[in-house]
């Protein structure tokens, strides 16, 4: 891309960015605290954290608050807090079955190992403005609950390995402990490894995943998944302790995760399920089921449907990039259209057209010179 | 917690689940989930008694990798990143590392010299330990009642066909 520096006053920047923090801080209401954000706007600051592809809640609500609500840009000033720092070697490979699970449904099987676990949700009730939130009511609705003592966190049985136990799925290769590929260090190349599109779909926009995965369900790909499950819970996130040389765990990060099975009857003797799997940072399941989909489709390796191909998915999906590039159409692009300007009035100039009306058909056709046809122009830096 | 380097009898006499706060990894543990004024009280008890105390490590926030394995094709992909604070410190001799989630310079540095002062058998060693394993009981609780809410969501969905 090609861009031309511009000068502008620093002074006026600067009012037009005061301007902005005035719009948050001018009302006569108290200004809102960061732990208020990381506790009563849970879904904002982890779908800004997925997006960010970083686990910090607390950083997350200042981000969230920076950015006026803005997730996107909220993950953009994470993603830039995020390029100063170090990283800490020897991360622990977690199993997502390890996760404390807070809530598990089963759209598959109805009669799933571990019951099927509501946990907070507003599925299956009906969306209405609920009017008593106006007065700031603040009962806890689940005090008069006196629930059975569960004991400890269980370890919930993966749907996954229901069915692979049935060999309706097929076996995974022998497990490798080579390091996954990290996109946020090298650049993705196409085709790309799955564990490279897995990164990339967790740390996707919520929209676009959401938005693409919707396309393959309405025809423009093959994948129809049927949701083995979707689980929301806290997974341990763990460094090798230097002095013991054991995992130790520093945190448990909120994660959302989904597994899809797709029917395949390629082998007629032997009809198995191809699979989709979601996981992303945050409390945010239609990104999760969005990634399955996308993940499902992609491994089809197609080019016909956008959903199925990984170039089209990977290009499309990253927040940072659409916002950035969709964005910097409101910069000063003064150079660039001027000599746009400059072509067409030429062209226009040649062809008799530049005294403003339009020359007469007759006297047009008495020009020698052929007509060039209409060429669409692109900006030199786009 | 599983320990590759425990012994059997370090495993008999900590009960499944519990954090045994002498044990360097259990501690480790525990300073990460203590809060930054708890870490600070016991920080400041240690530092009220005058040891020698050297940072080995400032506390500076820095990335730790969350790796996943998925569990169909059993591959592990970056899921992303976490980002914690990390500190080593000297205390009279003894060291201490902690680290703590988020951008917390402050609890970095207390947890290290918790760590380090009952690595070192500190006065306020007990009092430490003590005190984290309250932390661990607190957690512990809590994840029983988070639990206990979630199953008290268990449903038990029913098909319809019988009357369609």
């Amino acid at each position: 891309m090609g861009y031309v520096a511009v000068t502008a006053g620093e002074e006026i920047i600067e009012r037009a960015e005061d301007l902005f923090e005035k719009q948050r801080t001018s009302g006569e209401d108290e200004d809102i605290g960061i732990d208020q954000l990381d506790s009563q706007l849970g879904r904002v600051i982890g779908q800004a954290m997925s997006e960010a592809g970083l686990y910090a809640p607390r950083l997350a609500a200042l981000a969230v608050k920076q950015a006026q609500g803005d997730t996107v840009e909220a993950a953009f000033l994470l993603r830039a807090y995020r390029s100063t720092l170090e990283r800490f070697d020897d991360p622990v490979t977690a199993d997502p079955g390890e996760m404390i699970t807070t809530r598990r449904v089963s759209p598959a099987f109805k009669d799933v190992p571990g019951d099927q676990l509501l946990g907070p949700t507003k599925d299956y009730t009906q969306r209405l403005l609920d009017f008593d939130l106006l007065s700031g009511d603040p009962d806890d609705p689940t005090a008069d609950w006196d629930p059975d003592d569960a004991g400890e966190p269980e370890r919930l049985t993966n749907v996954m390995d229901l069915l692979r136990a049935e060999n309706l799925v097929p076996d995974p290769d022998p497990p490798t402990d080579d390091d996954p590929t990290d996109t946020t260090r090298e650049s993705v190349t196409h085709p790309p490894d799955r564990d490279a599109v897995l990164q990339e779909l967790a740390r996707g926009e919520t929209g676009a995943v959401t938005a693409l995965g919707y396309s393959a369900l309405r025809g423009y790909g093959q994948v129809h998944p049927t949701l083995a499950e979707v689980r929301v819970g806290d997974l341990p996130v763990r460094i090798t302790h230097p002095y013991t040389d054991e995992p130790a765990t520093v945190c448990h990060a909120t994660v959302t995760e989904s597994e899809a099975v797709v029917p395949v009857f390629e082998k007629r003797d032997d009809p198995q399920f191809a699979f989709g799997y979601g996981l992303t940072f945050g409390r945010n399941e239609r990104k999760a089921v969005g990634m399955t989909i996308l993940d499902a489709s992609i491994q089809l390796d197609g080019s016909d449907e956008p959903a199925e191909d990984a170039e089209f998915v990977l290009d499309t999906i990253d927040g940072m990039e659409s916002f950035g590039f969709i964005e910097h159409l409101k910069l000063p692009h003064y150079v660039t259209f001027q000599s746009i300007l400059d072509r067409i009035r030429a062209i226009r100039e040649r062809n008799g057209l530049s005294s403003g009306g339009r020359v007469a058909r007759a006297e047009r056709d008495d020009v020698d010179s052929p007509r060039e046809p209409p060429v669409a122009e692109v900006s030199d830096d786009d | 917690m599983e320990s590759t380097q425990r012994t059997v009898m370090e495993a008999l006499l900590v009960p499944s689940g519990m954090e045994d706060p002498t044990d360097r990894t259990d501690r480790f543990e525990l300073i990460a989930a203590a809060g930054p004024a708890e870490l600070a009280d016991l920080a400041n008890a240690v530092l009220e008694t005058g040891p020698k105390l050297s940072i080995r490590q400032e506390p500076r926030p820095q990335l730790l990798l969350s790796q996943v394995r998925e569990p169909v094709e059993r591959r592990p992909f970056n899921l992303g990143e976490a980002v914690a604070t990390p500190a080593e410190v000297t205390l009279d001799g003894a060291r201490g590392f902690a680290m703590v989630p988020g951008k917390a310079e402050r609890a970095a540095l207390s947890g290290a010299i918790v760590d380090a002062a009952v690595a070192g058998d500190h006065p306020v060693a007990d009092e430490a330990t003590e005190r984290l394993s309250a932390v661990g009981e607190r957690d512990r609780e809590q994840r029983r009642q988070e639990w206990a809410r979630t199953r008290h969501t268990a449903v038990d969905f029913r098909t319809m066909e019988d009357q369609q």
